[in-house]
């Protein structure tokens, strides 16, 4: 994995990779071999969500458009319902977090991804995604609104 | 030979305002008032927290059931600092996952499926209760 970017915000430290892009929600993608491209949530989307109990993703071949569901995640705190930032089918899923959820709080962006999108048209909706640094800057904001710093 | 009763310490987590934490406390005293009164003790994190003299000693000398609402696991780690006896270590969130119907909701007040899940909880502890000793054989030991 490439380096890191970090931010301590009041007793919470956040990561981001920076070898992948990002939705402002929490969601990363980073593009593999072809049009494949691997999705999970971020260091901040799962630390804000608490432990996860439940992973529930979308089965191999499921056609998804963009904003569709492709996993919802249960923990103790919310039910959260992620949808696909890019449109195209399902070819993965992890299917170690059936039996391992907390996978995705312990390694959010290693053994904790949730799914594996075949999209051969993503680049096109690419301008709505973030880069790292652009991504801890909202995630920046969004943490201290939530915390209540300035 | 010397024998003592042995009781067994059951500390839940504080995880006050939180469903899972609510679940931990009402296991708690679902083991100690109902089930197993006469074998169990209730420990309030919040006493060890301040170091209050009995609830330390409690976890120092008899073995202990930890419950935690969440995966800090805040009365394990708080029971380990001050050298206590884990003989169960019960994380709510594992239960619940053996129990997908019984989701908790609700703070101050449970709904039903928390309840019963506190219900759940609180039997597997009575069976671990059940498989410690009644007795410490204290022959040797280094008890004054």
């Amino acid at each position: 994995m490439a380096g890191w970017l970090e931010v301590t915000i009041d007793k919470f430290t956040f990561r981001v990779p920076s070898d992948r892009l990002f939705t402002p929600d929490g969601i990363w993608l980073q593009a593999e071999d072809g049009s494949r491209l691997r999705l999970g949530v971020t260091d901040y989307l799962q630390q804000h969500s608490g432990d996860i109990a439940f992973v529930s993703t979308r089965p191999p071949r499921t056609l998804l458009a963009r904003e569709e569901e492709f996993a919802a995640l249960e923990t103790i705190k919310v039910n959260l319902s992620l949808p696909s930032p890019v449109a195209g089918t399902v070819v993965e899923v992890n299917v170690a977090l059936e039996t391992a959820p907390e996978l995705v709080n312990q390694d959010p962006y290693g053994l904790g991804w949730l799914t594996v999108i075949d999209a051969a048209s993503w680049g096109a909706g690419r301008e709505s995604l973030l880069e790292p640094a652009a991504y801890l800057a909202v995630m920046r904001s969004q943490a201290e609104a939530e915390i209540g710093q300035p | 030979m010397t024998n003592r009763e042995q009781r067994v310490a059951i500390v839940p987590c504080s995880g006050i305002g939180k469903p899972f934490g609510t679940v931990s406390r009402e296991a708690a005293y679902e083991v100690c008032e109902v089930l197993r009164p006469d074998r169990t003790d209730l420990v309030a994190l919040s006493k060890l927290v301040l170091g209050e003299r009995d609830a330390c000693r409690r976890v120092a000398t008899q073995p202990a059931v930890t419950i935690d609402g969440c995966m800090l696991k805040c009365a394990a780690t708080l029971v380990r600092l001050h050298e206590g006896t884990i003989v169960n270590e019960v994380a709510v969130l594992d239960v619940y996952r053996r129990h997908k119907d019984l989701k908790p909701e609700g703070i101050a007040e449970l709904n039903e499926a928390g309840c019963e899940l506190a219900r759940v909880v609180a039997r597997e502890i009575a069976e671990v209760v059940d498989h410690v000793p009644r007795s410490e054989d204290l022959t040797g030991a280094d008890h004054a």
